[in-house]
């Protein structure tokens, strides 16, 4: 299935500060040091945000939400990507968008 | 005996020869040879000890001739040329005999073997070196003048630098204008200056500088003469045709290149809103405020790289190279493009990037501003559709996502379009410049003498040599200048004596050598009420393509003889190896 680019996503997180997915130069460092051995790899995760693929990202909210948040991966990015950060902010918006909660 | 002094050296190389030929033994059997008064043999006779030791026994023994059996005559020739001047001797009265590449080398599998065969080639060289005769090489005045051919970057750049070395310089555009491609240019890549602006910079001190002539509308029709003095015909379009003549020493090549034209129908070029990166490049200088197309703004823009570049070999005429400078102007004008008001998307779908070396700092300025990149797979290029909507869509795979078959909506479909060769037959054929196969012209060695080309006197520089940015053009443009002024500030040059020379008593005038000379060294002369053939000794580069077609025997090589080459195949065929 083709997936349509739809640049309103990576807009949209990008209101955050701190998010920055678009300085990953696709390395993969993050998934080989992850202590969960999470499922997803982040490299592909983050470009399906910037490419927009909802779905995508929607697919992935089970490993999104197994992260420990112990920033092994963004002490160790060779490109000072806010991992842990940046999965902070899909949470938000998977928590809104999927489960229907607001702001608040 | 002929009352010659031969002195023999046979080097071991430290154990490149030694190894597989038994040098002591190769001494041994030339030791008795006529006209040998010295023959050693040398750890390495090119070290100054031996070099010493080989003026020194020349003194001692009044040695009037030398033969080294070494390497190959490309390496060391003139090494020791130089031994026999100090040692009193004629230089072209030396032989250097290749017994390492010829010899050592090619048979590591047959000591014995590889000895005989030593023997045999010091001997012909020796039977050589009793044959010589004393040379002296040929000196030209050169014209303290340089001819440039093209008024873009790297041209007016080269033609400023020979005029600040004191060469006066005619400059030939074949445009109206000067400036070349890069005047057309708005902000160019690394630090922004503008095209036009370096362009003018450049323009105003050319103008300015006495030494300088510039000629537009102008194009070369035809050099005659030879290295170091040449004259050529310069054509001027104007209300009338005019031509003129100059005496030149050198000729600096500065040509340019052509932008690739996508072919209709290639990544979708033809249809509205599909654009090279030089229109691109243009819309974005020319914004105004906003960047549109055709009244409508903006807002997202594909970029398709390597178009026209590191083309399928299998294809016909394809453009196999990479053309360098591309991606960086890409990237570049994406960043320029995302300094314009209004928020742009930016997806690049690459290949591989190669923004080399600094400009590396602006691959990264651009992912930082927002500009997406896709690694596309090498045999699976995009696709790009015109939708019923009225935008593009560009259907490709991204790798960096596992091969993710995407579809980016865009207003715009920018080309990223690489350099391809300017098609110039009558130049090529006036200068007889050496094209590759890529259809740029060749420099002699990439490395060690990147601008000069086989025809001596005549220097490329700039993007008719390959891509190159701006300022690697510029960099050639000075080389140019640089090797011209060598040539040309002595005032003279000396070339290799090793020419052809013609017996008027033998010559019968048939033009036959005139046939088969390259390089139009041959011209027809009354000598005494008789038509004979006659060489021009500084256009001559000794190849002996004229002896053998000559059916009087009238035509000979210095240095190279008839009866050197007779008595050299003797030496190679006499068994006296003990």
């Amino acid at each position: 299935m083709t997936a349509l680019v739809n640049p309103g996503l990576a807009t949209e997180l990008a209101r955050s500060d701190e998010f920055n997915a678009d300085a990953c130069m696709n390395c993969g460092v993050c998934s080989a040091i992850c202590p969960m051995g999470v499922d997803v790899e982040v490299r592909k995760l983050f470009r399906y945000v910037l490419l927009g693929m909802e779905d995508k990202v929607r697919a992935e909210t089970e490993s999104v939400f197994s992260c420990l948040l112990c920033k092994m991966c963004e002490e160790n990015c060779p490109a000072g990507v806010h991992i842990a950060e940046n999965v902070r902010t899909l949470r938000h918006h998977i928590v809104r968008t999927t489960f229907g909660l607001g702001e608040g | 005996m002929t009352g010659r002094k031969i002195g023999v050296y046979v080097c071991q190389c430290g154990g490149n020869i030694g190894d597989y030929v038994d040098v002591d033994k190769v001494v041994e059997d030339i030791k008795g040879d006529d006209d040998v008064i010295v023959a050693r043999s040398a750890m390495f006779t090119c070290s100054d000890a031996t070099q010493q030791e080989i003026v020194q026994d020349a003194q001692e023994q009044g040695l009037d001739a030398l033969v080294v059996a070494s390497c190959s005559p490309k390496l060391h020739t003139m090494t020791f040329r130089d031994v026999a001047k100090r040692a009193g001797m004629n230089p072209f009265q030396y032989t250097q005999v290749n017994v390492r590449e010829q010899c050592s080398w090619t048979h590591t599998d047959d000591k014995t073997g590889a000895t005989e065969k030593a023997t045999r080639l010091v001997r012909a060289g020796i039977n050589r070196t009793r044959l010589t005769e004393p040379l002296e090489p040929i000196v030209v005045e050169t014209t303290p003048k340089s001819l440039v051919v093209g008024g873009g970057i790297a041209g007016l750049r080269a033609a400023l630098g020979l005029a600040e070395l004191g060469l006066t310089v005619f400059l030939v555009e074949k445009d109206a204008k000067l400036g070349g491609r890069v005047a057309g240019y708005g902000a160019m890549f690394p630090n922004d200056r503008k095209g036009s602006d370096l362009v003018a910079t450049l323009e105003e001190k050319v103008r300015a500088n006495p030494a300088i002539t510039v000629f537009t509308n102008a194009e070369l029709m035809a050099k005659g003469g030879s290295f170091g003095n040449n004259q050529v015909t310069i054509a001027i379009h104007g209300d009338q045709l005019e031509t003129i003549q100059l005496d030149v020493g050198s000729i600096v090549v500065a040509t340019g290149f052509d932008d690739y034209e996508p072919a209709a129908g290639e990544f979708g070029y033809g249809l509205d809103g599909v654009v090279t990166l030089p229109e691109f490049k243009k819309m974005v200088d020319e914004a105004p405020g906003l960047l549109q197309y055709q009244g409508r703004p903006v807002k997202t823009v594909a970029y398709i790289y390597c178009v026209g570049s590191r083309q399928d070999e299998s294809l016909e005429g394809a453009h196999t190279y990479c053309s360098r400078y591309c991606c960086t102007s890409a990237v570049h004008t994406a960043i320029e493009a995302q300094k314009l008001a209004g928020d742009i998307r930016q997806y690049h779908l690459y290949r591989d990037m190669r923004t080399y070396g600094k400009y590396e700092l602006l691959w990264n300025a651009s992912r930082e501003k927002g500009s997406l990149y896709l690694r596309v797979p090498d045999d699976e290029p995009p696709a790009v559709e015109k939708l019923s909507s009225g935008g593009l869509k560009v259907t490709t795979k991204d790798l960096l996502t596992g091969g993710e078959e995407i579809a980016i909506p865009a207003d715009l479909v920018v080309l990223v379009t690489g350099m391809v060769p300017r098609e110039n037959a009558d130049l090529v054929s006036v200068l007889k410049l050496p094209v590759g196969i890529d259809g740029f012209y060749n420099e002699i060695h990439p490395k060690l003498r990147p601008v000069e080309t086989i025809v001596d006197g005549v220097l490329i520089c700039g993007a008719c040599q390959a891509p190159k940015t701006s300022s690697e053009a510029v960099a050639s443009g000075l080389a140019a200048t640089t090797q011209s002024g060598a040539m040309l500030k002595r005032g003279f040059a000396e070339l290799d004596p090793m020419v052809a020379i013609v017996d008027n008593d033998a010559c019968t005038w048939c033009g036959k050598c005139l046939e088969a000379c390259p390089y139009d060294a041959l011209e027809q002369v009354e000598v005494d009420g008789k038509q004979v053939a006659q060489v021009i000794r500084t256009a001559c580069k000794g190849c002996g393509g004229c002896v053998p077609v000559c059916p009087t025997d009238a035509i000979d090589l210095q240095g190279y003889t008839d009866a050197q080459i007779r008595a050299m195949i003797d030496g190679l065929m006499e068994v006296s190896c003990s």
